[in-house]
């Protein structure tokens, strides 16, 4: 499938339509994109981690370390991980904040939360994480209050990104960092074929043998056709409050790590 | 920038795993390399390719990060060689100047300490994965054949020297060298001097010259 199949104003309300949004390829009311998404991740929850790996070739682990790398994170901090899931970013920041700091997992998700949750105590992370499910457009949180806030592919799901991105802003202390990772936009012409390619065949396909149910590995195919791309995001950090906003394009644009700074 | 973050992630993926592998073998020696961590240390690899990796303890854990830290205790720079002889426990890598060190020095000599005290027990690992006997067995083997090949090198560059010296006359040998290098730094010396005494005579001769001829 190309990108000319994706609407031409992807990334707001479109034609005076104010109250719809997408939904990958589709356009839904927004009030109802929440539970649509909430739909596919109860449904992928279980084999969330297996699919990353098959899906990524394993390279999410070195994408998220990254993110790690660049977060800054030290003992004693407060960090958000907004749309959590299965705990990968939450574990490494357990570690690094240490026991005088805290890492909330956050997710609207409570499937994925609930996995998350499990997968951090059976490996004995506990003491500094406190999981909450909370909607990152509206966090349950004071302003000021974090050193550092992560998303994880996690916010091309977000009906309003905009106001998700504002949240973050507000809660982050002056001089925080906000890191968004997320599927981007390929550089290269002949990797963002290829990539086409792979996304449209073999991730649906692998999505109905591995966790059987393949619509839910299309949405993800084409939510990130949807999603803004580096610059577009760039723009919208800008947009939100935060100051020397960059990106990191990770293997050849495939994933971006946006990094931007609390004022 | 090449390598591009993910290369650089993987790399320090690669380093941690590598060196607390390695240190799971020397349990007190990780305890006081892991002590002598007290704040991130910079490394800065100058060549071929500039990278930067920053070294901290989590817990009983090396960290590796390809991202240099907000306020690094010490800074250390240098080539790759430099950081191997470091790693390897040589302790002439700083005064030599092979490795500058920028920040807290003292850190720095801790490090390099605990890096010096370092023993893995590479055959109690062996043996965790083939038994002690065939362990042991290659174990021996293994040191018998490092020593070998470090005799074998230093046995090879002295009969090397020794027939560029003595045998071919390709090059003088050390004596002679050193002999030459003195009668010329003997010579500059005695050079100089005769330059300054004609520069004195020159000067007197202008001041003893008459105004009115």
């Amino acid at each position: 499938m190309s990108e000319q199949q994706t609407p031409a104003n992807a990334y707001g309300s479109r034609n005076g339509q104010d109250d719809v949004t997408h939904f990958g390829f589709r356009n839904v009311p927004k009030s109802q994109k929440a539970g649509q998404v909430a739909e596919v991740f109860h449904s992928v929850a279980g084999k969330y981690d297996l699919m990353n790996d098959l899906m990524s070739m394993g390279i999410h682990r070195l994408w998220k370390r990254f993110t790690i790398e660049l977060s800054g994170v030290r003992p004693g901090h407060q960090v958000l991980d907004i749309a959590g899931g299965t705990g990968d970013l939450t574990m490494k920041f357990s570690d690094l904040v240490g026991p005088s700091g805290k890492v909330v997992l956050a997710d609207i998700n409570a499937s994925m939360l609930q996995v998350g949750r499990s997968r951090l105590m059976d490996r004995g992370y506990a003491g500094n994480i406190e999981y909450v499910q909370a909607d990152a457009e509206h966090l349950p949180f004071p302003d000021n209050n974090f050193n550092a806030v992560s998303i994880a592919f996690g916010l091309r799901n977000v009906t309003d990104k905009d106001q998700a991105l504002r949240d973050m802003a507000r809660v982050l202390k002056p001089g925080g960092k906000l890191m968004v990772l997320e599927f981007s936009k390929p550089t290269n012409p002949l990797l963002n074929k290829a990539y086409d390619m792979y996304s449209f065949n073999a991730l649906p396909l692998m999505g109905q043998l591995i966790a059987g149910d393949s619509e839910s590995y299309k949405y993800l195919a084409e939510s990130i056709r949807m999603h803004p791309d580096q610059e577009t995001l760039k723009g919208m950090m800008e947009n939100a409050g935060l100051v020397n906003c960059r990106y990191y394009n990770m293997t050849g644009g495939i994933v971006a790590l946006h990094a931007g700074i609390k004022p | 920038m090449f390598p591009g973050p993910t290369l650089q992630a993987a790399a320090s993926a690669i380093i941690e795993n590598a060196l607390n592998r390695a240190l799971e073998l020397d349990p007190a020696g990780r305890q006081s390399l892991v002590k002598a961590l007290t704040g991130p240390v910079q490394l800065d690899i100058t060549a071929p390719v500039p990278l930067t990796y920053t070294l901290d303890q989590t817990g009983e854990r090396v960290q590796v990060s390809s991202q240099p830290p907000m306020e690094p205790a010490l800074r250390i720079s240098g080539r790759p060689l430099a950081f191997a002889a470091l790693a390897v426990g040589d302790d002439r890598v700083f005064a030599d100047g092979r490795l500058a060190v920028d920040g807290d020095t003292g850190l720095a000599h801790q490090l390099q300490r605990a890096l010096n005290q370092l023993d893995p027990d590479w055959e109690a690992a062996m043996a965790r994965h083939i038994g002690d006997v065939p362990a042991h067995f290659l174990g021996k083997r293994l040191r018998h054949a490092v020593k070998w090949s470090r005799e074998a090198v230093r046995s090879m560059n002295a009969n090397i020297e020794e027939y560029l010296h003595e045998e071919s006359r390709t090059l003088p040998g050390r004596r002679e060298l050193e002999a030459t290098f003195g009668d010329i730094d003997e010579l500059s010396l005695r050079t100089e001097r005769l330059e300054a005494r004609l520069r004195l005579l020159e000067d007197r001769e202008i001041t003893d010259e008459p105004e009115n001829p």
